[in-house]
């Protein structure tokens, strides 16, 4: 087996001590897997992915990226190895043009400007967007401000890619170009999404999460097109799977 | 387009503005900013008789709208609400100086009249210097100049985070806004009765979205401060902007 990226033991988390929010959850991520967090609302996909980049931190139990515990003192090691990005692409972004925003990151990692511009225009091309470089945040569509959010964790050139919710708000064609980009990644991507057709699309592996815990972790076809396990938390069958 | 909406347009449009590829706009900022400072202090330090001096200093402003192509009507436009106010100062001058200096016709033309004349240009002069330094050089660039100035970093990551975060609660206030209205049709403005329900959600949604956009800053290595992109230092053109400026104010001040 490849090498483990991301190890969750036996955690658990609540905002409020009566209100668990995850419940004994165990789960490894490998290196180049692409895993699909699926399950319905508030069973606690989005808090898994923020206990992994310490945006939530008081957990129970262990969590480990790369081998470090992520605990407070070593977030910004941790935060460089992860890119995160986020639902709502108006709250990723806050400088005033694609370019200001995506350097952000690196000039924080305390890259030189000449050094800065390389990782802006690296990943402006994996995505194909160098088109947008100067254009103004505010003046972009969402399927733009989407791929823009995406180039802000590339260019902290990041092993692995949590995104949460990508394809919410997208139009067909932005969504199908969002589907071509995340499988060229070959970064260990975790995808939380009721998107079932784009998890099916992007995902081998599938982590199906109901109340707070782990009800099955396995192959993305099996379980996608496992009516009775999926209409018995909440899901319903990848309109692919319903046509057949 | 609602006053919020029309806010937030205005908010973006001036970040436009501040990033075309004028050449005014690739001065170094610190130039700029120091300018606008000194411009300030000389323009003010005129003798509140002296409008002449006062009316000669305009020829900055001018420059700058000709230089930046900076619409002076659009801009007027924006300042409408504070020129108001710039020009209440002396208002009352008039009435108190009522020594006699020239006759115009029929009109006596009183000391009093200049000195509130003089301290009315000041006022927009001063104002119109900030404007045209917001409309030249964008916010990022303005607090790198600030920083270089040893202003503290918790002061400029303030006026930054302020500028970024304004936008964020417009956002919010019109979408509430918008909620309210299609709901209460022929309402003119908020029913008093709901103005505490309004404002609570308006400062809780805000936290949320400013707390959303808070951890994509620490996501990305955002550590209380901010790191700046024009670490250029100042070239030949930059030092020969300033100079001429300090010897055109120079001249006009001791002429």
């Amino acid at each position: 087996m490849s090498h483990i990226r991301i190890n969750f033991e036996h955690v658990n988390y609540s905002y409020e001590k009566s209100v668990p929010i995850l419940r004994d959850v165990t789960f490894s991520a490998h290196e180049h897997e692409s895993i699909g967090l699926i399950g319905a609302n508030g069973v606690g996909k989005s808090t898994l992915l923020k206990l992994l980049v310490g945006l939530n931190l008081g957990y129970e139990g262990t969590i480990s990226v790369e081998g470090m515990k992520v605990e407070k003192q070593i977030l910004p090691k941790i935060r460089e190895r992860i890119g995160y990005v986020f639902q709502d692409s108006d709250s990723q972004l806050f400088m005033s043009t694609a370019y200001e925003d995506i350097a952000f990151g690196p000039r924080n990692y305390g890259l030189s400007e000449p050094e800065v511009q390389e990782r802006v225009e690296n990943a402006l091309s994996m995505i194909h967007i160098e088109h947008l470089k100067n254009k103004q945040i505010y003046k972009m569509s969402g399927g733009e401000k989407k791929m823009v959010s995406i180039a802000t964790i590339l260019a902290m050139t990041p092993d692995i890619i949590l995104m949460d919710e990508p394809s919410i708000a997208l139009d067909p064609r932005n969504r199908r170009y969002l589907i071509q980009i995340l499988n060229q990644f070959h970064h260990l991507k975790i995808i939380a999404s009721h998107d079932l057709d784009m998890i099916l699309d992007t995902c081998s592996r599938v982590i199906l999460m109901a109340g707070g815990t782990i009800i099955r972790d396995g192959k993305a076809e099996e379980i996608l097109s496992d009516k009775e396990l999926l209409e018995a938390n909440g899901l319903e069958l990848p309109l692919c799977m319903q046509r057949r | 387009m609602s006053k919020i909406d029309g806010a937030i347009y205005e908010i973006h449009y001036m970040d436009t503005v501040a990033n075309r590829d004028q050449w005014v706009n690739q001065i170094h900022p610190l130039v700029k900013l120091l300018l606008t400072i000194l411009y300030i202090a000389v323009t003010v330090s005129f003798s509140k008789y002296d409008l002449a001096g006062v009316l000669l200093m305009g020829v900055y402003p001018a420059a700058l709208f000709v230089l930046g192509e900076i619409s002076f009507r659009d801009s007027i436009r924006r300042l409408r609400v504070v020129l108001p106010l710039v020009c209440f100062v002396g208002l009352f001058n008039p009435f108190f100086d009522r020594t006699p200096i020239a006759q115009v016709g029929g009109l006596v033309i009183t000391t009093g009249m200049i000195s509130m004349v003089t301290l009315m240009i000041k006022g927009v002069y001063s104002v119109l210097a900030s404007y045209l330094l917001i409309a030249t050089t964008p916010i990022e660039k303005i607090c790198y100049a600030m920083r270089l100035l040893k202003i503290p970093a918790v002061v400029v990551t303030q006026i930054q985070l302020t500028y970024r975060y304004v936008t964020v609660l417009l956002g919010e206030a019109s979408r509430i806004m918008q909620a309210y209205s299609l709901r209460a049709p022929g309402q003119k403005g908020v029913h008093f009765k709901v103005w505490g329900s309004l404002a609570g959600q308006l400062l809780l949604r805000s936290m949320d979205k400013a707390n959303a956009v808070y951890e994509s800053m620490v996501l990305r290595g955002y550590q209380g401060e901010f790191s700046y992109a024009s670490r250029k230092k100042c070239g030949a053109k930059d030092y020969l902007y300033l100079i001429v400026w300090v010897i055109i104010f120079a001249v006009i001040k001791i002429r």
